[in-house]
């Protein structure tokens, strides 16, 4: 059923930036006001971000973390990280790092 | 004429001609409008519905652009629990990110009910905070209020599913006001935890099970969380397309709770604070798919035009116009995605 | 006052759950010369059809569902004594045996049914849920009941309600009671495909198939 309805109607996930557009329509925006928000934070277009080729470049060049992990890439929590600079939103994950390793 | 294939609410294949699905979309639709007091779906999204469901491809998808975000409730039972894989929850988790794709995730325990997760809630702060450092998708927390537990034998409450029938209405009553003070404590210390352990998000799922006191008990805890912490989003899914008045007397802000529909719904979860609200209309197994597709799309196409907030639909087994059972039929289940996306314009599933 | 009066207010007494008015709008109608059987079915159980279409779309809730129930009751009450003055019978219509199949706790369904059931004079054993088919079989011998109905709401129990034919045609019962599945994954062909007699999508249809299963 998940798998169906990924391939149906997802995002993609991290294979594009179904996680990010997650996060803004988490926050209560509408999903095209979330795509447009994401958008124009990675500098691309909405069709860009359901796209697999265009957001593996731009996932690997902001380091965000993708599918396939790579050698020195961020993940996990270090994506994180950077998505939560690049969106501009906190990530309660990200707070509770930063309080535990004194970096707050 | 020409028959297309296509099955029934219980998911049994059955073949169709596109005058007779067409008449099933128009009933279903009427039948969505005159339980809901909502407008039909337009002549235009009718055919294009007709158009979907006669589709020659098993399996179908949106259009380039329209793709939505899928959530999961129940997420971290369905691998380890439901199909018997011997992987931890983490490890699900990941398989979702990775293998799945999944936008966000769900983690969850086998007894989905916030009352039983009182004993172990440091243990699931825990595996909260594993998963927090190992993933990159949001992850929420999630479980019912299932006020029912909180009766006898289960819990302290005299069970108003047998006060009901005796006609000790006033008692019933008084039972399902005292469940809602257990069940918003208790959902309050639970989901306070989890937020604390980092959680992207907290679901209330499959709220309204026990009537309208589970409805109030959710709303009230989504309230308090949402004060407490701002920044952690709530998402509350719904048990049924009208909420069942157990009690029929409690109001939430002076409005009365039981009969609401999901587009009135919506209203008083964005009140209460919730972000994501999850819309569930009831799959009926007699009728066809056609039938329960047209009128999902009705209740959903309301609810998203009158809410403030992200609307998802429950696409699951028995819900949102998907056959009721087990095993969904990918063609059932590719055109409900496509159907809800396009149609209703849902925010995601 | 005129039937169509009477009947009007029988109607309205219903949807109010109202005993006491039920009660007594039977009674003036009897004094009127009014045939109470007709009223019963004109009147009261149209009421009570539309009780549960009402409550069937979220427009009337469980406790005034219930109530309505109970002015039935009331009103089948004297409808019976009435009989019985005049030399009919007012003997139970039957006994009914009624559970939600093993592994399935889901029961504010068959509670609904439970009570509409009853109000048709028909005695309802309700046996809880979670309950095996052979524990349902055995009490249906115990009490020599009419009817055994089954209630399931999970796709991955429903299949007990074949477990329950195979049990009752496996004993040499299965003439001796009439069966009624129902339930939100049961379907009227699931019924037909195990064996079942009578199949009830809901309260009010459930109903229906217990009194044509009563003859």
């Amino acid at each position: 059923m998940a798998a169906v309805h990924e391939l149906s109607s997802g995002m993609g996930g991290i294979r594009t930036a179904g996680d990010l557009v997650s996060r803004m329509v988490m926050k209560g925006m509408k999903l095209n006001a979330a795509k447009d928000y994401v958008a124009d934070k990675l500098h691309c277009s909405v069709l860009d971000l359901s796209d697999t080729f265009a957001m593996k470049e731009i996932r690997e060049s902001l380091d965000i973390g993708t599918v396939l992990d790579r050698k020195g890439a961020s993940n996990g929590m270090e994506a994180k990280f950077n998505i939560e600079k690049i969106l501009g939103i906190e990530i309660p994950s990200v707070t509770n790092f930063k309080k535990k390793t004194g970096l707050l | 004429m020409s028959e297309f294939f296509t099955r029934l609410g219980d998911g049994a294949a059955v073949m169709m001609s596109e005058e007779d699905i067409r008449y099933d979309v128009e009933d279903g639709t009427a039948d969505a409008a005159d339980r809901g007091e909502i407008p039909e779906l337009s002549k235009e999204e009718i055919d294009y519905l007709v158009e979907i469901l006669t589709m020659p491809m098993k399996n179908v998808s949106v259009e380039r652009g329209k793709e939505g975000i899928m959530t999961f409730d129940a997420g971290t039972l369905k691998l380890p629990v439901r199909a018997g894989i011997p992987v931890d929850r983490l490890a699900t988790l990941m398989m979702h990110e990775r293998v799945l794709c999944s936008d966000t995730m769900e983690l969850c325990t086998t007894d989905y009910s916030y009352k039983s997760i009182k004993n172990f809630v440091q243990e699931e702060a825990m595996t909260m905070e594993l998963a927090q450092n190992n993933c990159i998708m949001p992850i929420f927390y999630g479980a019912m209020p299932n006020l029912g537990q909180y009766t006898k034998p289960d819990g302290p409450i005299d069970n108003w599913s047998e006060l009901l029938p005796m006609g000790k209405i006033a008692e019933a009553r008084a039972a399902q006001e005292e469940a809602v003070e257990h069940a918003v404590s208790d959902m309050v210390f639970i989901t306070g935890q989890m937020a604390e352990a980092g959680a992207c998000g907290i679901q209330f799922d499959t709220v309204g099970a026990s009537g309208d006191a589970d409805v109030l008990a959710a709303l009230m805890a989504a309230k308090e969380l949402k004060k407490r912490f701002p920044n952690v989003s709530i998402e509350m899914g719904m048990a049924g397309e009208f909420n069942l008045g157990m009690h029929g007397q409690l109001e939430y802000e002076g409005e009365r709770i039981a009969g609401l529909y999901p587009h009135k719904q919506v209203k008083m979860a964005a009140e209460a604070g919730v972000d994501i609200f999850g819309c569930v209309v009831n799959t009926n197994s007699n009728q066809t798919f056609a039938w329960n597709l047209a009128r999902a799309l009705t209740y959903a196409k309301a609810c998203v035009d009158a809410a403030d907030i992200p609307v998802v639909v429950d696409a699951g087994m028995g819900v949102g116009g998907v056959t009721n059972t087990n095993t969904t039929p990918t063609d059932v289940t590719s055109r409900v995605s496509k159907a809800l996306l396009e149609i209703a314009k849902v925010d995601g599933l | 006052m005129t039937k169509e009066e009477y009947i009007e207010i029988a109607i309205d007494t219903m949807k109010k759950g109202d005993a006491d008015a039920a009660a007594a709008n039977m009674n003036n109608a009897i004094a009127d010369g009014i045939d109470p059987a007709e009223l019963l079915s004109e009147g009261y159980s149209a009421g009570i059809r539309e009780v549960g279409d009402l409550f069937g779309k979220g427009r009337m809730f469980l406790p005034e569902l219930m109530l309505a129930a109970d002015a039935m009751k009331a009103v089948s009450a004297i409808v019976e004594d009435e009989i019985a003055k005049k030399g009919g019978t007012s003997e139970k219509k039957g006994v009914m045996v009624l559970a939600t199949v093993q592994g399935d706790v889901h029961d504010i369904g068959k509670g609904i049914v439970a009570s509409l059931i009853k109000t048709q004079g028909v005695e309802v054993v309700d046996l809880g849920r979670d309950v095996p088919a052979a524990a349902i079989v055995d009490k249906a011998v115990e009490l020599n009941a009419d009817l055994i109905g089954t209630s399931a709401l999970l796709t991955t129990t429903m299949g007990e309600m074949k477990v329950l034919e195979d049990l009752l045609k496996e004993k040499g019962l299965k003439d001796r009671f009439k069966t009624l599945v129902g339930g939100a994954p049961v379907t009227e062909r699931f019924a037909k495909r195990i064996g079942a007699d009578a199949y009830g999508e809901d309260a009010s249809q459930a109903v229906s198939e217990v009194v044509r299963l009563l003859g």
